[in-house]
C-alpha cells in the first residue's frame, strides 16, 4: 500500500475519533450546572412562559439525544450553532478566530524545532562539555517555568523596559497592509514578524526545551550506533555522519513528540492569547466558558479537536515518509 | 620471503576507566601477507575487536593506542619515537587522521561487523549505502557507483539485485544483510578485509554458506583476510595461519594445521577441547576451568596460569613472551608457554600448582567483546 492510501486510510480512521469528540464535549456542555436562557436574561425576572418560548427557539426543550442529532446534521452542513452570547452564528467566530491560534502555533512550533534541533545535535556532540551543561539548565528552565509567566516576563523586559517589541495584539498578514496603513507587503511582514515574535517564544519554549532534550539522547544513542560505527570504518566524513547517518535514525522520536505536544501546545495558546491580548480560539474559549456559551463552547472544542486530529495525522504520514519501518498497516 | 601486507609489532592499545587502566591489547605482534586468511581467535574480552579495530585507528574514547607500530604496505598507521625530552612522540611518518579517512578506511583496510542487523542503517536504501561507500572509496560517479554495487550485491548471491538495490535493511534476512556487508568490503577493492565475527551471529547453515562465500571470493579477488572469531571450526575451514589470543596477548601462532595437530600452547589445547565434535558426546566436552580474568587486573607470571591443568610454581613468577618453537613451511610456529624448552624458565624441575577451586563458567563463547 502506497502513502497516498496509508494517508487516505488515517484520514478515515479520524472520523470516529471526531465522532466522539463531538458527543462527550456534547453531553459534558449539557451536563454543566447553570442555565443558558436565565444567564442570558441577567437575572431580569421574566415570566416561565417567555422562558419557555426561547427554549424552544434554541431547541432546548428537546431531549438530548434529538439535540444531538440535529447538532450533527447542521454540523455537517459547516453550521456549528448560534452563539447565545454574541449572537451571531458560531461558525463565523471560529472561522474568524482560528487564523491567529494556528499562526501562533505553528510559528511556536517552527521556533522550538529550529532552535531545538541544532542544540539538541551540540549538546550530543559536545557531551559533558560547558555547551552541554548550559543547554541542560536552559531545557530545565524552559520545562519548569510556566509560559504565561514567560509571557509576562517578556513583556516586561522587550516591551516595556526597552520598548522594542509590541507587548499586545497580532499583525494578521491576510488582511493586507491596506489594513493596517502599512507602506507595502515588507512592512507587513516586517510588523507580522515583530507582533509574533514576543507569544511565539512564549508558547515555543516549553517545546523548545522538551524537543532539545530529546534530540540530545536521540544522536547520543544513534551516534554509538553500530551503522555510524560502519560508517567511521568506511571513512565517511565526521560531519557526513552527524548530518546524515545518525541525523536521521534521531529524528524519528522528534515527529512522535511533536505529534503529542501539539495538545499542550494548543492549550497553552489559550492562556498566551490572553497574556498578550490576541483574538484568537484561545481567548474565545475562555470567554465562552465563562459566560456558559454552549453552542460556542461546542463549536470551539469541536474545532480544536479537529486540528489535533489533523496534526496527529500529518505526525502519522511524516513518520511513515521518513522510517521505511513503518508499514502502512497491510500484511506482507 | 616478501614484505608482508600488514605489520603489528608490539601493539599495546588501553582504556583509561574510572576503576582502573585495562589493558585490552597487550603487546601483539602478527603479520598478514598478501593472500592470506589470518585468524585471530580466543574467548570474549581476550581484546580481538579492540586488535582489529586499532589497526584502522577507531578506537574511542576512553580508550587508545599507547604503544607499537603498525606498518601497512610501507606506511605507518602507527608508531612512536623518543622526542627530544625523552617522552614518547607520535613519528612524523605516521598518517594523518585525515589520510587515515581517506586512503586507509574503506579502500585499504575494509571491515566486516559481526551484527548484520545493526550494522545497516535503517532509514536507507541498501543499495544506497553501497553506492555510498563505493563513490567515497573508489573515486566513482553516483551511476557508476550504482552501477557497481548492483553487480557485488549479485556477485555476493543476492536474487533481484536491481530490485534489493531500493530496499531497506529491515526487507533482508540476517544471512542476505551479512551478504550486503561482505558486498560492501569488496567492492571497496580493498587489500585486506577485517572480518569481526561476521558469522557469529547467523545461524549454521547460513554461516557454512557466508563462508563457502567469502572462500570463493578471497580466491577470486585475492584480497587478504584478518578473521576475527572465537568459533575454532571456523579457523579450521577458512584461516591460513592463526593467532590465539587470551586476556590481550598472543599466546600461540601457527600455520592452521600446525595448531590443530601440533599444538604447543596448553590454553589452545584447552580451547580445541572444549570444542563440540561429531565424535565426542556432551560428557566427554572438557570445557576450560574458571573464567578469563578482568584485562584490568592480570594474573602475574604467565596470565593463563590459575586455568591453566599443566601450571606449575614457576608460571606463577614468569612471564613468557612468545617464542619461535617449530618451524614449519617457512612460517614459524609461536608459543609463549614456559614449558618448552627455548624458554629454559626451569619448568621441569618446577612443582605443579595445587588446582584451586575455580567456577566453571564453560566454554569460549558468547561472541560478544565489548
Amino acid at each position: 500500500m502506497g502513502l497516498l492510501r496509508y494517508t487516505v486510510a488515517r484520514l478515515i480512521q479520524a472520523i470516529p475519533v471526531l465522532i466522539g469528540i463531538t458527543v462527550i464535549t456534547f453531553i459534558l456542555a449539557n451536563l454543566a450546572p447553570g442555565d443558558p436562557v436565565r444567564l442570558m436574561l441577567q437575572g431580569q425576572q421574566v415570566d416561565q412562559e417567555v422562558i419557555e418560548r426561547v427554549e424552544q427557539q434554541y431547541g432546548l426543550d428537546r431531549p438530548i439525544h434529538e439535540r444531538y442529532v440535529t447538532y450533527m446534521a447542521n454540523l455537517l452542513q459547516g453550521d456549528l450553532g448560534h452563539s447565545i452570547q454574541r449572537d451571531r452564528p458560531v461558525t463565523d467566530l471560529v472561522v474568524q478566530r482560528a487564523g491567529p491560534t494556528l499562526m501562533l502555533v505553528v510559528s511556536a512550533y517552527a521556533f522550538a524545532l529550529i532552535t531545538a534541533i541544532p542544540l539538541g545535535i551540540l549538546a550530543a556532540t559536545r557531551r559533558n562539555e560547558p555547551a552541554d551543561h548550559i543547554s541542560r539548565i536552559v531545557a530545565l528552565l524552559g520545562v519548569s517555568t510556566p509560559s504565561f509567566w514567560i509571557g509576562i516576563m517578556l513583556i516586561l523586559v522587550f516591551a516595556i523596559q526597552l520598548g522594542v517589541l509590541p507587548s499586545s495584539g497580532l499583525v494578521y498578514p491576510w488582511w493586507g497592509p491596506d489594513h493596517y496603513g502599512y507602506s507595502g507587503y515588507p512592512e507587513l511582514l516586517y510588523q507580522t514578524i515583530r507582533h509574533l515574535l514576543l507569544p511565539m517564544v512564549a508558547l515555543g519554549t516549553l517545546q523548545m526545551a522538551t524537543l532539545m532534550r530529546v534530540e540530545r539522547t536521540q544522536m547520543i544513542e544513534s551516534l554509538q550506533g553500530e551503522y555510524v560505527k560502519l560508517a567511521r570504518a568506511y571513512g565517511v566524513p565526521e560531519r557526513t555522519i552527524l548530518r546524515k547517518h545518525a541525523f536521521q535514525v534521531a529524528q524519528l522520536p522528534i515527529i512522535t513528540i511533536v505529534g503529542l505536544n501539539l495538545s499542550t501546545a494548543l492549550g497553552g495558546a489559550v492562556l498566551i492569547e490572553y497574556v498578550f491580548n490576541i483574538n484568537g480560539l484561545g481567548r474565545l474559549l475562555l470567554e465562552a466558558i465563562i459566560g456558559l456559551d454552549y453552542q460556542l463552547i461546542m463549536g470551539i472544542t469541536v474545532v480544536i479537536g479537529t486540528m489535533f486530529v489533523i496534526g496527529v495525522i500529518i505526525t502519522d504520514i511524516s513518520y511513515a515518509y521518513i522510517d521505511p519501518r513503518v508499514t502502512y498497516g497491510d500484511r506482507e | 620471503m616478501a614484505e608482508p601486507l600488514l605489520r603489528v609489532e608490539n601493539l599495546k592499545t588501553q582504556f583509561f576507566t574510572d576503576a582502573g587502566t585495562v589493558r585490552a591489547v597487550d603487546g601483539i605482534s602478527f603479520e598478514v601477507h598478501e593472500g592470506e586468511i589470518v585468524g585471530l581467535v580466543g574467548e570474549s574480552g581476550a581484546g580481538k575487536s579492540v586488535a582489529s579495530m586499532s589497526l584502522l585507528r577507531l578506537i574511542e574514547s576512553p580508550g587508545e593506542i599507547v604503544g607499537g607500530e603498525i606498518t601497512y604496505k610501507g606506511e605507518t598507521i602507527f608508531g612512536l619515537e623518543e622526542g627530544p625530552d625523552g617522552d614518547l612522540q607520535r613519528r612524523d611518518d605516521m598518517l594523518s587522521n585525515e589520510e587515515m579517512r581517506t586512503r586507509i578506511r574503506g579502500n585499504e583496510i575494509a571491515v566486516i561487523f559481526q551484527d548484520p542487523m545493526e550494522s545497516l542503517n535503517p532509514v536507507f536504501t541498501v543499495g544506497g549505502q553501497l553506492r555510498e561507500f563505493i563513490e567515497l572509496n573508489r573515486d566513482l560517479a553516483k551511476r557508476e557507483a550504482k552501477r557497481e554495487a548492483i553487480r557485488m550485491l549479485r556477485e555476493v548471491g543476492i536474487p533481484d539485485p536491481e530490485q534489493r538495490y531500493e530496499e531497506y535493511p529491515h526487507q533482508f534476512s540476517g544471512g542476505m544483510r551479512q551478504r550486503v556487508l561482505i558486498a560492501m568490503a569488496l567492492a571497496c577493492e580493498p587489500s585486506l578485509i577485517i572480518a569481526d565475527e561476521p558469522t557469529t551471529a547467523l545461524d549454521v547453515t547460513v554461516e557454512g554458506q557466508i563462508i563457502e562465500l567469502v572462500d570463493d571470493l578471497q580466491e577470486k579477488y585475492g584480497t587478504s583476510f584478518i578473521w576475527v572469531t572465537h568459533d575454532m571450526g571456523v579457523v579450521a575451514e577458512i584461516c591460513d595461519r592463526v593467532n590465539v589470543m587470551y586476556l590481550g596477548e598472543i599466546v600461540e601462532q601457527a600455520p592452521v594445521d600446525d595448531l590443530f595437530h601440533a599444538t604447543k600452547h596448553p590454553y589452545t589445547n584447552a580451547l580445541l577441547n572444549s570444542m563440540p565434535r561429531p565424535d565426542r558426546t556432551v560428557e566427554e566436552l572438557d570445557p576450560i576451568e574458571g573464567v578469563m580474568p578482568e584485562a584490568i587486573s592480570p594474573p602475574s607470571g604467565c596470565r593463563f596460569h590459575p586455568r591453566c591443568p599443566d601450571a606449575r610454581e614457576v608460571c606463577q613468577r614468569v612471564h613468557p613472551e612468545a617464542k619461535v618453537v617449530d618451524q614449519a613451511d617457512g612460517h614459524s610456529h609461536r608459543a609463549a608457554c614456559v614449558k618448552h624448552d627455548v624458554f629454559d624458565a626451569g619448568y621441569d624441575e618446577s612443582v605443579p600448582l595445587e588446582a584451586e577451586p575455580q567456577v566453571t563458567a564453560g566454554t569460549p563463547g558468547g561472541g560478544e567483546d565489548r
